[in-house]
């Protein structure tokens, strides 16, 4: 199968299959023991419902990962063959020849696999963590968390599957795995109508992607031959391409990745995907899911990078970038008028999902237009470093969402349960439509859950870009990018302007979020009750705090660059107070006027526009005599006086038809929900006509003519010998005289 | 030639198995009857002990011992028949014949192949009836009468008489042993169909088996004696000279039909199958199986020691065999009318039994291919047989893993109280999974669906009718073709009008509730579900890896030449 890229070599990368085979084989394990010990206290109380099981798996897939990564980081390509998995051959046209293929298996490793392999593994084994605290005790689930665990092992088997596979063939194998388990984990309240709805809906949607996908793949391989990255990488065979057609065949990819990561115009699952438990929501927009379809876009750089292909496929990164900058405003917008804290998240993941596929447009575009292919390292790292920035963000926020939730449900539990001889004053909570998910039932929850406060403030300026947190060096960097595209190609003024107006929603909805959320007084008796009680919850938001925090660091390890180009090696260049010296005058005091303008343009909207409004809006103090941790009681006491001055009053666009619209999701669900009524379900009644008159019709005539002359033949066997005999000897009679004749 | 005279360890060497069998059945006879019996010496009163009859003991006294000396043997005899397949050097036609010099038995690759299918189904069909027979947990009385040691060894005897009486048909050179052999596995198998005699089915299914068969046997016996009159001897050599020499005449064609409608019974053919169903559905489902599998393949090798050593030497104009005409109706008639037989049929026993016929008319049609091995556009005939022949083995092999193995499924579910009726399958997925899903094996493996076992051996057989048919790829087009071309055709419309009445059953077990008081798990039976097991793994196996045994065939065809 051609010469794999193997520029070092390895003993550990022979065993990094157990990476994805390790959670896989714990799927069965878990599902069946939690089957054979359904409802027995053993099972629940000693191994957690499976949770206790899983957790020592993906620990050890963790290490197996880190392994691997520390091998390889910074040190360039390898591929490991494994074997084969499966071959077929036909004679070719001539008949001469017999043309072989082999899929093989195997495993390919480099900059990008490295970056994704620890996100994916570091974040599954940290969401475990959490969902043992979570699941343990949620009260809808008695008896079945065992599917919860085996389903997340798989899916997390899944996304390592797909990082490490060698072909886009394996990735798209990996990639449907992920797709049915995301089906199976939204859907894991099946008894509640919408989270059956929400499982169908994000299932049938990335479905729209993936028919596109395979649609790619094959014309990938028809233009190829194979899927093997050893060989669609390879520099002489893309020269043999025409680019029009390579350009239509990614195209068609990138409209998987489309649906997979949730972007216009395919977005529309990922808000109802919240009808899953926090831990899905978690895995899928921090973990796993969302960051496939990056992947499979990220995995097309070596094709824009070619010199065969120079400024062929400039069209390609325009759209992916535009489709970034369409959904990264479009998601913010939504997220404007969300009270759903798990919405919020959601809408904010699509937007900053957005945003890296913008960074990576800019990135294609750069490495596909000659003369500009040094900034393209640039950008393509800052796209990573986002992607990594924003799961370790986003996993931290669902988790302390989950948190919060977790402990809303338990207050509201304990007041209406535990409580009923006490006086009526909480009647109008009293019903069980108590939504523990809205924020409109929060507020001033930062005294009362400290930890998750402070990982919620963390990850939501992570999230937003204040200056030296988390995400901030990799929006910087996307920013920058599309503007250094936008100043050669005026086309790219769209998503440009996009991802600026994006930072200054950004800041908005995130501070609204943690307003409305941890400032002001609780607005109702339940939110005044809460308080953090159990231990595995804290462990990963505690942890995922320091990761964002120290982004700082890792930015100092030029991290762009590295991330990005598997022939950096980091420190051997510069040691990190260097990197760091080197970053900060990068980011803050750049040479060049026009970014130097820009980024303290970005801070201005991202950091203090945006969440100014937000608080004027919705800051608060808290509750009278309740004081929260030291570092986030100016933020609130800021807020409380930012409020008490605001100087407008925004009840007008609060009603006016855009709130409505928003609110409504821009009525992208109507739209398809009609679209499908009117087009499919007409098409599917023809059909479904045709199939029952005609197709059934004829079926059912030819069997029951059949079945008349069944019954007429089966009348010959009377149950009686006599009748037997007599025609057996008719039968040797005809037989005589046959064979008489015959002479 | 062996030295005919003495029973010399040469000959237990060449006959092993047969004598393995022999053993097992004297066993069978003997050990349930020790016992601490004494015999008195005449005029004294010394008593000496001679072990037979008395109290017996409490071991040999076990109801289950027959069977598992029954299950002993058998397993043992198909041990050597494989290892005699495995090592074909070892034996290889190697001859046994009487004082005057007629020849006996031949021992060679395809002879040992029959016998592979014979005890392999015998094996089965003991292994399942272990259970089958003594199920504690029944309570009907007739059942108990059956729960008997003595009983017991009587069946056993009886399944290896059959079993020693098709050896026999598989090793015959000459037309007269062929028949006794016949006979002695016939006549067991028509008292095992009425071994339950207490059931008014399984005694009327039996007599009517008997009656119809022996008219059968008869009309046999008569072609054999005219046969002797034409040729005056009945030793396969000598019928092939004569018939190479002298072709068909009037006499020689009329014991050629009389000699088929004997072995046309045996393998159900339409006209002669009437009987079948009657007999499959009264017989207990172990002994059915062994009817439509082990029993039908013995048939079928008397067919082709008849149509293909004694008369293939002659030819028609065209270079076909004489008979061939007649054998492509035959086989037409019977594909079709087992099918649509089956379409209706609401007993599963009789639209197994049906489906049986129609499996009669495939292998019926590879044989009539065969019969044009010598027709002008084959290059090399020879090759063409063997690859027919081979595809016939194969498919007789593999039948019995799935069409035993849906016997063995009706077996577990009479246990319960009966499996007269579809419905007694109804919700079987849900009270039984592994047991549906075997049953639902079977049931593609005999409608032909790839990968089972089914799939290959309807596939072997219907490229090789074609490829005799076609020659070897210097056809312009199909009207030039033989026409045992549309045979093949016709097979594939038979296949899939077939599949209709067997996917019914997966849907009837799947998507239908089950019968009142029908729920929950059935009733254990360890042994009948092994021998279940074992039947849908060599269902897979042999549908994924049957190159071995594709093989193995081949060989065993070339040795028929």
């Amino acid at each position: 199968m051609g010469g794999t890229s193997e520029t070092i070599s390895s003993t550990f990368i022979e065993y990094a299959i157990f990476i994805v085979l390790l959670p896989m084989l714990a799927f069965p394990i878990i599902l069946f023991l939690g089957h054979i010990f359904n409802g027995n206290q053993t099972w629940v109380k000693s191994a957690k419902e499976g949770g206790l099981i899983a957790l020592p798996i993906m620990v050890a897939s963790f290490v197996l990962s880190m392994l691997l990564i520390s091998e390889f980081i910074g040190k360039g390509t390898g591929a490991h063959h494994i074997g084969d998995w499966l071959s077929f051959g036909w004679m070719s046209a001539d008949g001469m020849t017999i043309n072989e293929k082999v899929f093989g298996v195997g495993i390919y490793i480099d900059h990008v696999t490295v970056m994704l392999l620890f996100v994916a593994s570091f974040l599954c084994m940290l969401i475990n963590i959490f969902s043992i605290g979570y699941m343990n005790t949620d009260p809808v689930n008695d008896n079945r968390n065992h599917r919860f665990y085996a389903e997340f092992v798989l899916f997390c088997s899944g996304m390592l599957g797909m990082v490490l596979a060698d072909s886009f063939l394996w990735l798209f194998i990996f990639w449907e795995l992920m797709g049915l388990c995301s089906y199976l984990l939204i859907g894991f309240y099946y008894e509640k109508p919408s989270a059956a709805y929400a499982a169908k809906k994000a299932f049938l949607t990335t479905r729209v992607g993936d028919v596109f996908l395979v649609i790619g793949l094959v014309m990938l391989w028809n233009l190829f031959d194979s899927l093997d990255y050893a060989v669609v990488f390879n520099e002489d065979l893309i020269a043999q391409v025409d680019p029009g057609q390579l350009q239509l065949a990614l195209g068609m990819m990138f409209i998987g990745a489309v649906g997979k990561s949730a972007q216009f115009p395919l977005h529309v699952w990922l808000p109802d995907a919240m009808e899953g438990p926090t831990p899905v929501s978690a895995l899928i927009h921090a973990a796993t899911m969302v960051n496939a379809g990056l992947y499979l876009v990220a995995r097309m750089f070596p094709f824009f990078g070619a010199p065969s292909m120079a400024g062929e496929l400039v069209d390609l990164a325009f759209i992916i970038a535009a489709i970034g900058g369409i959904t990264a405003v479009m998601a913010a917008a939504i997220a404007f008028v969300q009270d759903d804290l798990k919405k919020v998240l959601a809408y904010s993941t699509m937007s900053q999902l957005a945003y890296i596929f913008t960074g990576l447009g800019a990135a294609l575009w750069l490495a596909n237009t000659p003369g500009m292919e040094k900034y393209a390292i640039v950008a393509f790292g800052a796209a990573l470093f986002h992607l990594f920035n924003h799961a370790m963000a986003k996993g931290m926020l669902f988790m302390a969402s989950g948190s919060v939730i977790h402990e809303m449900h338990h207050a509201h539990h304990d007041l209406h349960h535990h409580d009923d001889h006490g006086d009526d004053h909480h009647d109008d909570h009293h019903d069980d439509h108590f939504d523990a998910q809205s924020m409109e039932n929060m507020g001033g929850l930062a005294s009362k859950m400290p930890i998750t406060a402070t990982a919620m403030l963390v990850g939501s300026a992570s999230i937003m870009g204040l200056p030296l947190i988390g995400g901030f060096w990799s929006k910087e960097g996307i920013i920058a990018n599309a503007w250094r595209v936008a100043r050669e190609e005026p086309l790219f003024l769209f998503p440009a302007f996009c991802v600026l107006l994006g930072a200054a929603m950004t800041g908005f909805y995130m501070s609204r979020m943690w307003l409305k959320t941890f400032a002001g007084k609780p607005k109702t008796e339940v939110a005044a009750n809460v308080h953090e009680n159990t231990p595995w919850i804290p462990i990963p938001l505690v942890t995922l705090t320091f990761v964002s925090l120290s982004s700082v660091i890792l930015a100092g390890m030029m991290f762009t660059h590295w991330s990005s180009d598997s022939s950096y090696a980091f420190f051997s260049e510069k040691g990190l107070i260097d990197g760091l010296i080197y970053e900060f005058e990068h980011i803050f005091l750049n040479s060049d006027a026009f970014f130097f303008v820009l980024t303290y343009f970005v801070i201005f909207i991202g950091a203090i526009v945006g969440p100014g409004l937000a608080m004027a809006l919705y800051g608060g103090s808290l509750k009278d005599g309740e004081k929260s941790k030291p570092w986030m009681q100016p933020i609130i006491n800021l807020s409380s006086r930012v409020n008490a001055k605001r100087g407008f009053d925004n009840s007008a666009w609060a009603n006016s038809g855009l709130s409505d619209a928003l609110k409504e999701r821009l009525y992208f669900d109507k739209w398809y929900d009609a679209a499908m009524l009117k087009l499919v379900a007409g098409f599917a009644n023809i059909s479904a006509a045709f199939d029952k008159n005609v197709v059934d019709g004829t079926i059912k005539t030819i069997e029951s003519t059949s079945q008349k002359l069944s019954t007429q033949v089966r009348r010959l066997t009377t149950g009686s010998a006599r009748d037997y005999i007599m025609m057996a000897a008719l039968g040797v009679l005809v037989i005589y005289l046959m064979l008489e004749v015959m002479i | 030639m062996s030295n005919q005279n003495e029973l010399n360890m040469d000959m237990i060497e060449t006959l092993g198995p047969e004598f393995t069998v022999f053993v097992g059945l004297l066993l069978i006879m003997i050990v349930p009857n020790l016992g601490n019996g004494t015999f008195r010496v005449p005029g004294t009163s010394i008593r000496l002990p001679w072990f037979l009859g008395g109290t017996r003991y409490k071991v040999v006294a076990s109801p289950r011992l027959p069977g598992l000396l029954a299950v002993l043997t058998m397993a043992v005899a198909l041990i050597q028949v494989i290892w005699y397949l495995c090592d074909s050097s070892a034996a290889d036609g190697k001859v046994i014949s009487s004082e005057n010099g007629i020849e006996i038995f031949k021992v060679n690759m395809f002879s040992r192949i029959f016998e592979a299918i014979f005890f392999a189904a015998l094996l089965l069909a003991a292994i399942a009836s272990l259970d089958r027979l003594p199920t504690g947990s029944q309570k009907s009385d007739d059942i108990d009468v059956l729960f008997n040691n003595r009983r017991q060894a009587d069946f056993y005897i009886l399944m290896l008489t059959s079993a020693l009486g098709m050896s026999v048909v598989a090793l015959a050179q000459d037309m007269f042993v062929l028949f006794v052999g016949l006979e002695l596995a016939s006549f067991s198998t028509y008292v095992l169909v009425a071994f339950h005699k207490e059931t008014r089915a399984g005694s009327e299914g039996g007599a009517k088996y008997f009656i119809v068969g022996s008219v059968a046997s008869a009309v046999g016996l008569y072609g054999l004696s005219m046969l002797y009159l034409w040729a005056g001897s009945l030793q396969f050599d000598v019928l092939a000279a004569k018939w190479a020499a002298d072709g068909a005449t009037s006499l020689s064609m009329m014991a050629l039909g009389f000699v088929l409608v004997g072995f046309a019974f045996k393998i159900s053919a339409v006209p002669f199958h009437f009987a079948a169903p009657d007999a499959y559905s009264g017989a207990n489902s172990p002994v059915a199986g062994v009817l439509a599998t082990a029993s039908k393949a013995m048939g079928m090798l008397g067919l082709m020691r008849v149509l293909l050593i004694i008369t293939i030497p002659d030819s028609t104009a065209d270079g076909s065999a004489v008979w061939i005409g007649l054998l492509g109706v035959l086989a037409a008639v019977t594909m079709t009318w087992g099918n649509i037989a089956a379409l209706g049929s609401e007993n599963p026993k009789r639209m197994l039994a049906y489906s049986s016929v129609a499996h009669a008319g495939y292998m019926l049609a590879a044989l009539t291919a065969i019969g044009a091995w010598n027709w002008g556009l084959v290059d090399n005939a020879g090759d063409a047989m063997d690859v027919v022949v081979a595809a016939l083995l194969f498919h007789m092999f593999v039948l019995v893993f799935f069409k035993l193995g849906a016997f063995l499924v009706l077996g577990v579910l009479e246990m319960e109280g009966g499996a007269s009726r579809l419905s007694s399958l109804a919700g079987l997925g849900k009270r039984e999974p592994l047991l549906a899903v075997a049953m639902f094996l079977f049931m593609i493996s005999l409608a032909g669906v790839p990968p089972m076992a089914g799939f290959l051996s309807k596939l072997l057989v219907i490229m090789g009718i074609v490829e005799v048919a076609t020659g070897t790829g210097s056809l312009s087009s199909i009207a030039d073709a033989h026409w045992v071309w549309w045979l093949a055709l016709l097979m594939v419309i038979n296949s899939a009008i077939s599949m209709f009445y067997y996917l019914r059953v997966g849907v009837v077990m799947y998507f239908h509730e089950p019968e009142e008081g029908r729920q929950g798990p059935l009733a254990s039976g360890a042994s009948i579900r092994i021998a279940i097991a074992l039947c849908a793994i060599g269902t897979v196996a042999f549908g994924l890896v049957g190159g071995e045994l594709i093989d193995m065939c081949r060989d065993a065809a070339e040795s028929l030449r």
